[in-house]
């Protein structure tokens, strides 16, 4: 187990490369250039300027090279200065703004984790049954209703309706609630699903009859024997779920004015800014790695045969 | 004996009778800062009519505490607010005061500049600086600042994308291009703490307008020595204008406060403005929800503004000024046939086209809209491209193309963005359909991919939309159309009068002479279309009853801050909820 | 990442069948016996089509579906009008007699441009996911199956691809091969993959282990036809549960991507761009937005209900 883990770990490290070296080509690889200033009427730079600016950037080397840079800068967590915002480091910006974003998907996914699996629960219980359609129905909903049409109806009915929250901003913990229940709609109603699905094949099972014969009342059945098989399916969820809404999204953090770094996964690649594109990836494969790496560790707790 | 200063509406009026008599503008800034310096404090632009006026029973707010944002300003963390090293680091400009500022009006005016003037032939302009200009740590702000400031933003280590802009200076270019090493040849010296002169390459009637803009503001050079690019950070930041930047939350919100050493500081009434870092997503919500009290607005909200009781009077329109137009690319077939291009522009039905914006585009017969220097008005260039059906089908007679029919497939290239500009795009199809039978098929491209090609001519066919950087013909002809350019010419289309009126334009310092030329090329470049102008962008912004302050143009318009004027912090005063 | 709306691109599949099935006997050939009735034999799939019309709520959603693929087939017969017909006096119009459903900001009528969406949203739809089961099953499976060295790269190769930067390569791919509906599908489906690969893996990683495969194994049946017969259909849950959130997820990708200039060109109509541009309107024009929204969740639902009943009814222990 030991083995496995340390192992696991030492192949993070050619993991990363690899994504660093597909990230680093699709982006020299995509038309359209950083050193062409984005405003409305600008020229695009003389030739001199040009070749001034890409120097700057170290964009004038030959690709081998400059990938070869910024592995050994990374390495000591250097992502040079952002091309967009000139004057901060990517690293700067990161460090503001990813535990933001980590604190948010955190709060989200515990909501989402609480409500899918009670809702799941229910509808597998209950199969064909009043609370399963309610259930089924509320998690389709969570799910097909985009979160920035969600986001508006929440702050219609609660900022202004009703005036209980701000309609944006990272203040205080008032601020956290609407863009808390947004972002976790989508992955309730998807836990709910799978929950329900997995929760269905489990209480069939020879084994689940067995506990009901020996005498044990419903509950223990329900908890002990049969939830625990049933979480596989959705602790493989949780593992990418978590890294996507850990490093923000996008429409949740920009109609609730969230100081987070969900904006850079679109604004980095729309702005060519190279040096923030590798740190976001970066950051994004690497969460991923790791609860990819949970993940795994736990099959092997809810499932004894699953043997590494 | 105390001299009275002249008060500035008096000047106002007099620019009004001298342009009337045919004095054109460089000879009123002449008699303009001749009659200033005759007053005490000098010239001060804004008119004395604009302290707080207050109505029956109103008092001024106890907390003179303004909150902008929203809609599009500050959308994004700036990237700094070092204007002089990166004109587009969309950082804020209440923060810097420069020579010149532009007026509601857009008419460039003195400001730390008491004073200008320049020779015979406009080659050679002279800045006298005011004696009172400071800095915000209360260290003089003199000619030499400027002086360096304006090197600075010509120098080419400092990779500024904008620097093309001082290249009337002599010795500008060359210094840029590093073909001499240093600046000591560059036309720009403090000849003491308080006299700036300026030698130009030549007679360049409109550099008063240049000096006026964003582009030449001036940077404090022992911050920018000490703290290198994060000198604009709330912590180090030095700056010469209205407003010092107090608080700077990355991504968050920026606090600006009264400079207490600024030249005009008894003026402003606003003591502290909140701009919170608003993405376009949110929408009008935040104004609604009174967490702003002055917010431009997007095409979703205005309508529902404007209807509700409630909102009604808050919604105002304000002049930004931009053109949507249309550019057939003369090198690629069926446009490479003028009598083609004229059949379009007849077929486009402006006044139907702007509606699907929603208020925010109103139709436009040229480039420069109306109220701005150049806009052109002349029924003779308005019937050139006037929307005519018939003509437009009696256009294609002769052309491969007669009746239309025969249309080979024509691609619309445009860049994605909002404002309206998809729905304008689509209509433009729908017209162009059902008018001349020509069936387009609409790319909408990447931001930067589009530009990519655009650059190189790819495009059959381009919907664009510019917008105004400083309010001179010279931006927005030579600028956009000028054939002779080696690089970053948007179309294919050169004409060679049309290049000369645009040289001419340049050249001269008479007024009335220059905007002779650029109606010409107007008529010259839509008789010959090269390019078809659609519509003038309209822009919509709200404003809470308690802001007050808010200057109007001319024409009556209400202003607020854009690319040209950024005074509009400074005149704004707060009033004590009814 | 944080692009496409629900789950931010996790296109999450399901982890391995828990212990539902101990010996597995009962997967290969039920036999289906009735009380008084001769004994009739039947193969796995004619059970499962018996199961499935029993089910009424994945029969109607099945029934809506096939109405769904019916439309976007005969949108030019259905629609009123054609869905590039502009009318620029009824802009932005609420419902009326005219306009079952509104107009839109060209004043095309909304009732036929849905109509047409439907086309697009379909083909965009199950395109993807089309795609990204072809990809992501196998890989999942073999690397799950052949375990050892083989898992450890492919997992590998599994965790690099999905923190892809999908929104780049879109715009890769587009500019290199146009835009266009079936490019759009072919960029999302070549990046979306990821997650049915990992729950693929984890499925048949459980049920390897399990003795039907050793019996199956024993009796002779080769790799290839152990994953087939044996261990795919019994990975089925995860999978098909995945293909039903997908397609609402690559609907809400191409509107996402269309915000930034790669979508579906206009005049086009689409789901998912008339839910993402309408969003700025749904306090002035509602319809715009809603409608829309509406289509989505019914087809999603559709989905579920009909993907949950096949699904049930390949299952042979529910009855």
């Amino acid at each position: 187990m030991v083995q496995y883990v340390v192992a696991r770990l030492l192949w993070l490290i050619p993991t990363i490369l690899a994504m660093a070296l597909v990230t680093f080509l699709v982006m020299h690889a995509t038309p359209g250039s950083p050193l062409d200033p984005i405003a409305e009427g600008a020229n695009p730079l003389p030739p001199e300027a040009q070749k001034v600016l890409a120097k700057h950037y170290g964009l004038d080397k030959p690709l081998w090279h400059q990938f070869g840079i910024f592995v050994a800068k990374a390495a000591r967590g250097d992502f040079g200065f952002s091309f967009v915002y000139k004057t901060r480091t990517v690293a700067e910006i990161l460090r503001e703004t990813f535990p933001i974003s980590l604190f948010l998907g955190s709060m989200a996914l515990a909501l989402a984790v609480a409500g899918g699996l009670t809702l799941g629960i229910l509808a597998a219980v209950y199969q064909n049954r009043g609370w399963d359609y309610v259930s089924v129905s509320l998690a389709t909903v969570g799910v097909a209703v985009p979160n920035f049409v969600l986001a508006v109806f929440l702050i219609i009915l609660f900022s202004f309706v009703v005036p209980l929250f701000p309609t944006g901003g990272w203040e205080s913990p008032r601020t956290w609630v609407l863009p808390t229940i947004t972002l976790a709609a989508a992955p309730m109603g998807i836990i709910a699903r799978f929950t329900r699905a997995s929760m269905l094949e489990v209480i069939r099972a020879d084994y689940t009859l067995t506990a009901r014969a020996k005498g044990l009342s419903e509950t223990p059945v329900i908890f002990k024997h049969a939830l625990k098989n049933a979480l596989i399916p959705i602790v493989t969820l949780l593992g990418p779920m978590f890294a996507a809404v850990g490093t923000g999204s996008f429409f949740v953090e920009s109609i609730f004015r969230v100081p987070g770094m969900g904006r850079f996964f679109v604004q980095s690649m729309t702005g060519r800014d190279y040096p923030m594109i590798m740190a976001v990836v970066l950051t994004y494969g690497v969460f991923l790695a790791i609860m990819n790496l949970a993940v795994d560790l736990a099959y092997g707790a809810l499932d004894p045969r699953i043997r590494y | 004996m105390k001299i009275p200063r002249i008060p500035d509406a008096q000047l106002d009026l007099l620019a009004e009778r001298l342009s009337a008599i045919g004095v054109g503008r460089r000879d009123f800034l002449k008699v303009a800062a001749g009659l200033a310096t005759l007053g005490a404090a000098g010239f001060n632009a804004r008119p004395a009519a604009a302290a707080p006026k207050l109505g029956p029973g109103e008092k001024l707010a106890k907390d003179q505490h303004l909150r902008i944002g929203g809609g599009g300003w500050w959308q994004n963390d700036p990237s700094s607010h070092d204007y002089n090293k990166d004109l587009y680091c969309t950082g804020v400009a209440a923060l810097w005061a420069g020579l010149m500022k532009f007026d509601v009006n857009f008419q460039p005016v003195p400001y730390v500049a008491s004073r200008v003037a320049s020779n015979a032939d406009g080659s050679v302009w002279t800045f006298t600086i005011r004696k009172d200009s400071k800095w915000s740590d209360g260290s003089p702000c003199t000619a030499k600042d400027f002086e360096w400031s304006w090197k600075r933003q010509m120098d080419p280590a400092s990779k500024n994308p904008y620097s093309s802009y001082f290249y009337d200076i002599k010795g500008a270019e060359p210094f840029n291009k590093s073909k001499v090493p240093d600046a000591s040849q560059v036309g720009v010296v403090a000849k003491d703490d308080w006299t700036l002169e300026v030698t130009l390459e030549g007679p360049r009637g409109y550099f008063p307008v240049l000096s006026a803009y964003l582009a030449a503001l001036p940077a404090h050079r022992p911050s920018v020595e000490k703290h290198g690019d994060k000198w604009t950070e709330a912590a180090n930041i030095v700056c010469n204008g209205p407003f010092t930047l107090e608080a700077w939350e990355h991504n968050k919100v920026m606090v600006l406060r009264k400079n207490k050493h600024f030249i005009g500081a008894k003026d402003v009434t606003l003591d502290k403005v909140t701009i919170p870092i608003v993405p376009l997503e949110s929408g009008a919500l935040p104004y609604e929800n009174n967490e702003l009290d002055l917010s431009p607005l997007q095409t979703g909200d205005l309508k529902r503004l404007r209807d509700a009781p409630a909102t009604k009077s808050q919604v105002f329109r304000y002049p930004f000024p931009g053109t949507w137009y249309l550019l057939p690319q003369v090198t690629k077939p069926p446009f490479d046939n003028v009598k083609v291009r004229r059949a379009v522009a007849h077929a486009i039905d402006r006044e139907s086209i702007v509606r699907v914006a929603d208020g925010f585009a109103i139709p436009a017969h040229s480039m420069i809209p109306p109220g701005f220097p150049g806009a052109v008005d002349d029924k003779k260039i308005r019937d050139i491209q006037r929307f005519d059906p018939k003509a437009a089908m009696a256009m294609l007679k002769g052309t491969p193309y007669e009746g239309g029919r025969n249309w080979p497939k024509i691609t619309l290239t445009m860049r994605q963005e909002g404002l309206g500009s998809k729905p304008l795009a689509e209509a433009v199809q729908s017209v162009l359909l059902e008018h001349l039978n020509m069936k387009t098929d609409l790319e909408v491209q990447e931001q930067r991919v589009f530009r990519a090609g655009l650059w190189q001519h790819n495009y059959q066919f381009v919907w664009i939309r510019w917008f105004m950087d400083y309010p001179d013909p010279h931006n927005e002809y030579f600028d956009t159309f000028y054939g002779k350019k080696t690089e970053g010419k948007r179309q294919a289309w050169v004409n060679d009068a049309f290049d000369k009126e645009l040289e001419l334009g340049r050249d001269t310092r008479d007024t009335k002479k220059r905007m002779a030329n650029y109606a010409k090329a107007e008529e010259i470049m839509q008789t010959d279309a090269g390019y078809i102008p659609v519509a003038w962008v309209a822009r919509w912004a709200a404003a809470k009853p308690t802001v007050r302050g808010l200057e109007k143009n001319k024409l009556g318009e209400t202003v607020v801050d854009g690319n040209i004027y950024v005074d509009m912090l400074p005149q704004i005063y707060m009033v004590e909820k009814a | 990442m944080g692009l496409s709306t629900p789950a931010s691109g996790t296109n999450v599949t399901a982890g391995p069948r828990p212990l539902a099935d101990p010996d597995g006997i009962r997967a290969p050939l039920p036999v289906a016996v009735e009380a008084g009735a001769e004994l009739r034999s039947s193969s796995l799939w004619r059970d499962a089509i018996r199961r499935l019309l029993r089910n009424r709520l994945a029969m109607a959603g099945g029934i809506v579906v096939a109405l769904l693929c019916l439309i976007a087939i005969f949108a030019d017969v259905l629609a009123p009008r054609p869905y590039t017909k502009t009318n620029f006096g009824r802009l932005n119009e609420a419902p009326t007699r005219d306009y079952l459903l509104g107009t839109d900001q060209l004043g095309r009528d909304l009732l036929s441009r849905m109509i047409y969406g439907a086309r697009v949203s379909m083909l965009v739809g199950l395109g993807a996911q089309i795609i990204v089961v072809s990809i992501g099953v196998p890989i999942g499976a073999l690397s799950g199956y052949l375990g050892g060295r083989a898992d450890l790269f492919l997992t590998r190769f599994i965790d690099v691809m999905y923190a892809f930067p999908r929104l780049l390569f879109v715009i890769l791919v587009m500019s290199m091969l146009g835009a266009g509906l079936t490019n759009i599908f072919i960029a999302i489906g070549l990046t979306g993959w990821v997650g049915i690969a990992r729950q693929t893996r984890a499925q048949v990683l459980a049920i390897k282990e399990k003795e039907f495969v050793d019996a199956a194994r024993g009796l002779g049946a080769g790799f290839a036809r152990l994953l087939s017969r044996h261990i795919l259909p019994n990975a089925m849950t995860p999978i098909v549960v995945a293909v039903t959130f997908g397609i609402p997820e690559a609907i809400f990708t191409e509107a996402a991507l269309s915000f930034i200039g790669v979508g579906i060109n206009p005049p086009t109509p689409s789901w998912g761009q008339m839910v993402g541009e309408g969003q700025q309107y749904i306090r002035s024009y509602w319809h715009l937005c809603v409608f829309p929204s509406i289509a989505i969740a019914v087809t999603m639902l559709a989905f579920t209900f009909f993907g949950d009943g096949v699904r049930d009814a390949l299952d042979p222990k529910m009855k």
